[in-house]
């Protein structure tokens, strides 16, 4: 792969966004590659794409804050960035166009639905329609079991 | 505005697409998945998969806050309880739904649909006016007002053409509200003269019709 | 009583044949001619090909001079739609719709159609059914 530019970081709270913010910051440091770490709110129907859902965005900037002193402790310095729209996976893979990062680095919990293992539809979006290279980071089983979901 | 487009056929795709170009925001209801699937790849996240006659799915949509509701399935009975799901329990302000047999024209106004908007009748009516003589082409009715919007094309041996408007005897119940001459959109006075080839658009009630053809000269021309 | 019935599916058949049976003059109309079938050689009442959501159907089928009118097809909008139109159109003096879905069958309801809904109506006999079991069952074991 050619020099790493610029990285896309999206979180949403699970435990497996620290691990990719820090693997990010990890590889991005060789190339002294930039890192965009962001947050979707999902803004349903029933409000306008603008709408300010307060109780969103303060667990949002909760969330980013939390991905800032990860990078911290990695000593590397990120920039955050919280979006509203309707659907998080779209809003990725444009954001990742318009950003022209070079890979997006994401974070998938290991989850079960209905009896079995369940990916949900964000992440097999991005892998889908991204244009860039896109690395999923799944946490261990372990994680999960420790959770007990 | 928000606009909710019930049905994600080739109708529904297209007005869609217009509708986002001129910056509304509009969402598409759509039953199929492979559709909807069509329709977010062209147009992004502006489409949503479920039945737009289930409660539910009007709720999640948020038809209460929705400007608009168009229902432009194929089948007149979907479009038409789409409509008054609309109106009844979200209370939707402007509610259209497209009619596929003309006939049911009459129950859709009846049951207070806004407006109806039939591509059978209109294809008919441009037939109409190619084998007959030119008459008024209906381009829209307003059931709420009793008001409907017609179209009129002046042909150079009708009674109107080189006449001022206010010579025309138009009916009160009749305003023209503009003529369309050589493409351009001409805003008219009472000192307006029509010309041949201009395409005059009246607002009109439907009780007056025939007293605005007689005025514009429309019908007994001959071709 | 003069009653038009729309949709001969295992309803419709059925009430067409039950108020043939008690001297009804009754025209049922279907979209499917093998619907027809399901009536029986003893149905004396007329059975009519047609889609019901046309006004000319409905005309033929007798809906200006009809009593009642039952929509029972297996699609609600349709009975939603051409009950409206019995009842607005030809102002037919009793008229009912079959409905499957429970909120669209309130909705309707609200606003002054009448209507029937099997859902709600089979699951709460259901409910009751097992209640009545469930409480013998459970004094049994005691």
């Amino acid at each position: 792969m050619e020099q790493l530019r610029r990285a896309l970081v999206p979180v949403n709270g699970d435990d497996v966004d620290i691990e990719a913010v820090q693997f990010a910051c990890s590889v991005a440091r060789r190339s002294k590659a930039k890192i965009y770490v962001i947050y979707v709110i999902e803004v349903k129907r029933a409000l306008p794409l603008d709408a300010e859902i307060t109780s969103d965005v303060a667990r949002a900037e909760q969330i980013l804050s939390r991905a800032e002193r990860v990078a911290e402790e990695a000593s590397y310095e990120v920039e955050t960035d919280l979006l509203q729209a309707r659907e998080v996976g779209s809003a990725l893979v444009e954001e990742a166009a318009e950003r022209d990062v070079d890979v997006i680095i994401m974070g998938a919990r290991y989850k079960r639905r209905f009896g079995e293992f369940h990916l949900g539809t964000t992440v097999p979006y991005v892998l889908k329609n991204a244009p860039c290279r896109v690395w999923v980071m799944r946490e261990a089983i372990s994680s999960a079991r420790s959770r007990q979901d | 505005m928000y606009i909710i487009v019930a049905g994600g056929g080739k109708v529904g795709y297209f007005l869609s697409k217009s509708l986002v170009a001129e910056g509304h925001e509009v969402l598409i209801i759509e039953k199929n998945a492979k559709k909807c699937l069509a329709i977010a790849d062209d147009l992004g996240s502006i489409v949503m998969r479920g039945d737009a006659c289930e409660a539910a799915t009007l709720e999640e949509t948020g038809a209460a806050r929705a400007d608009v509701i168009v229902a432009v399935t194929g089948d007149d009975e979907d479009n038409l309880v789409i409509c008054q799901m609309a109106k009844v329990k979200y209370h939707v302000p402007r509610t259209i739904a497209r009619i596929n047999n003309p006939r049911n024209e009459k129950i859709f106004k009846l049951l207070g649909i806004d407006v109806t908007v039939s591509t059978t009748e209109l294809i008919l009516a441009h037939i109409q006016q190619e084998i007959s003589a030119p008459d008024l082409i209906h381009l829209l009715r307003l059931r709420h007002a009793d008001l409907e919007i017609v179209e009129a094309r002046i042909t150079p041996d009708a009674r109107a053409a080189h006449r001022p408007l206010r010579d025309l005897g138009i009916p009160s119940t009749c305003a023209i509200s503009a003529i369309i001459r050589n493409g351009k959109v001409v805003i008219p006075s009472g000192e307006t003269c029509l010309e041949p080839e201009d395409e005059v658009i009246a607002a009109c009630a439907p009780a007056s019709e025939d007293a605005l053809r007689e005025a514009l000269g429309t019908r007994d021309v001959p071709r | 009583m003069q009653i038009v019935i729309l949709g001969c599916g295992r309803v419709g058949s059925t009430l067409a044949r039950m108020l043939d049976a008690e001297g009804h003059d009754v025209t049922i109309v279907d979209q499917n001619a093998d619907q027809f079938k399901r009536l029986g050689p003893g149905f004396r009442g007329t059975a009519l090909i047609g889609n019901g959501i046309d006004e000319d159907t409905l005309r033929r089928a007798g809906i200006e001079q009809a009593d009642a009118f039952a929509a029972t097809t297996n699609g609600d909008n349709t009975n939603i739609m051409t009950a409206q139109m019995a009842k607005h159109l030809f102002h037919v003096p009793t008229v009912i719709a079959r409905l499957y879905d429970p909120i669209r069958e309130e909705t309707y309801r609200v606003l002054g159609l009448e209507t029937f809904c099997p859902t709600t109506l089979g699951a709460s006999v259901l409910k009751e059914k097992l209640n009545k079991a469930g409480a013998s069952a459970a004094r049994a074991r005691r």
